[in-house]
């Protein structure tokens, strides 16, 4: 048994276009007054020749770099988590292992609980490695998913992103030491959400808000039933929770802190400021991450907040259908200096910022991303406008199609060759 | 056991109290909305509070009232009045001994 469990490394793939929310305000005749409490500045856009694979490696493969092949042989467990499954039985696990060039001495299995299904494995994986059981093993848990709206869902579309993060784990955590043993669950069925076929959501976004804050309050009554003396406003440091979109989070906040700290509300914009708005400083740049969402926050927090002398954080994940859990960790100056050399920010900055005309145009494409059909040809260059403009130059697998069900890959270069990255 | 009568018990909630309690919420919240406009049968919707309004609004009147109960009872709530049944029905469940 060992003590010390965590996050080795962290990268997100957050897409290389994006649409500002203004932008698809004015093109969708939405009431601009509601961008206030939506607190949301752009949305990530997928292009065609991508897909929950795609996002998965592009994800992890900066990450692999940056540890060494001797490293990434050590890891033993490949799990994907996501809401977005490209197949009854063969998992995006089977396509990222293989294109991630991972050792063939591997698990590979794929998870899905909504936008929670990361968390479950990130535990499960936690507890394999403190057990004891494969000295030195790794675990490789990759959330991905893309994105259905259209304008049919109204003010979620500017609220929904695409792409992926890549969370490592390992007894020589950099990024998050977690508490082991210190989490609190809470779960019940409901219908809030939820993707029945491949080509479109349904939601009811008033009994997912609220399943979220009932589960938010739950499932850190449960942590500090585990946690002696776990104080909301004392314990952590900074928060980073599920992130459907900003003001979400903000209001989960406030409620938090008439429910656990009343007598703090009179500060509550100042703590919110202080302890939670680093960690959305990329969600609303990217918006919901779905399975991702909440390492896209500990990114964000871990770039744009200080966590130098040590910092103890919060974490909510939250997946609709409904499963929940609040647990913590410890990060320090290794931690945001691991992230960093992601160039998480610069990859964001990087995308291009489509107008409607371009956006409207992928939007059709995009919704065949999941449909199983025997045989499909995407031309990678149709959407080579885009990819030259994407402002890193960096490899990205895209996605070319199916054969016989099978789907097909190819290495392809973004950007136009005078900013690399990574760097060597 | 106390035997019923005729008049209520000062602690017995009134459902008009609740009402007003729910309109004084709506209001602060929604600051462009009159209280005429807060009828039994809009929607929260219906007076243009958002997502984010509509959980402002929950909270803040559960909170007024004094109330633990969980938000996903107000999910499915179809307007104001049902809102206003929910929280005195609520109220009577947390007055009983």
């Amino acid at each position: 048994m060992t003590e010390t469990v965590g996050i080795e490394a962290l990268n997100v793939y957050c897409g290389t276009a994006g649409i500002t929310v203004p932008t698809l305000f004015a093109a969708r005749g939405l009431d601009p007054a509601r961008m206030a409490n939506l607190m949301m500045t752009a949305r990530s856009v997928a292009l065609p020749c991508e897909d929950p694979v795609t996002h998965a490696v592009n994800a992890a493969r900066p990450l692999l770099q940056a540890i060494g092949p001797e490293a990434a042989a050590r890891i033993e467990t490949l799990v994907t988590s996501t809401e977005s499954g490209i197949d009854y039985s063969k998992s995006v696990a089977s396509y990222v292992h293989e294109h991630l060039g991972l050792s063939p001495r591997c698990r590979t299995v794929e998870v899905k609980q909504a936008c929670y299904a990361a968390t479950a494995a990130l535990q499960l994986g936690a507890g394999y490695l403190a057990s004891g059981v494969s000295p030195g093993a790794k675990v490789l848990v990759i959330a991905t998913d893309v994105a259905l709206v259209d304008q049919d869902a109204h003010y979620t579309e500017p609220a929904m992103g695409t792409g992926a993060a890549a969370v490592l784990l390992s007894t020589e955590p950099q990024v998050l030491t977690l508490d082991l043993g210190a989490f609190g669950l809470h779960s019940f069925q409901t219908l809030d959400s939820a993707r029945p076929g491949p080509t479109f959501d349904i939601a009811d976004s008033d009994r997912s808000l609220f399943a979220y804050l009932d589960c938010l309050s739950n499932s850190f009554r449960a942590y500090t039933e585990r946690v002696e003396g776990a104080d909301f406003a004392e314990t952590f440091d900074y928060l980073a929770f599920h992130t459907p979109f900003a003001g979400m989070v903000r209001a989960a906040h406030r409620k938090m802190t008439r429910d656990f700290a009343k007598d703090r509300l009179a500060a509550v914009d100042d703590d919110f400021a202080t302890r939670v708005a680093p960690s959305l400083v990329y969600p609303a740049m990217v918006g919901n991450l779905c399975s991702g969402s909440v390492y896209l926050a500990l990114a964000s927090l871990l770039d744009n907040g200080d966590v130098a002398d040590g910092a103890r954080v919060g974490m909510y994940s939250y997946g609709s259908g409904c499963a929940a859990e609040f647990f913590s960790g410890v990060a320090d100056a290794d931690s945001a200096a691991a992230v960093r050399r992601m160039r998480i920010q610069e990859q964001l900055d990087a995308r291009v910022d489509l107008d409607f005309a371009e956006y409207d145009a992928l939007l059709q494409e995009n919704r065949r991303c999941l449909v199983p059909e025997p045989d499909r040809r995407i031309e990678v260059d149709a959407y080579r406008p885009i990819l030259d403009r994407y402002g890193l130059q960096r490899d990205l697998l895209v996605y070319t199609g199916t054969k016989d069900y099978g789907r097909t890959y190819e290495w392809a270069t973004a950007g136009d060759g005078r900013n690399p990255w990574p760097t060597a | 056991m106390t035997p019923k009568t005729a008049t209520p018990e000062p602690a017995t909630p009134d459902r008009e109290a609740v009402f007003q309690t729910v309109t004084a919420v709506i209001t602060e919240i929604l600051p462009t909305v009159a209280a005429d406009r807060v009828t039994g049968r809009r929607r929260l919707a219906d007076l243009g509070a958002d997502s984010v309004d509509r959980v402002e609004i929950v909270v803040g009147v559960l909170d007024r009232l004094g109330l633990q109960a969980p938000m996903a009872a107000f999910a499915a709530v179809p307007d104001l009045d049902a809102m206003t049944d929910l929280l005195t029905e609520l109220l009577r469940e947390g007055s009983t001994p």
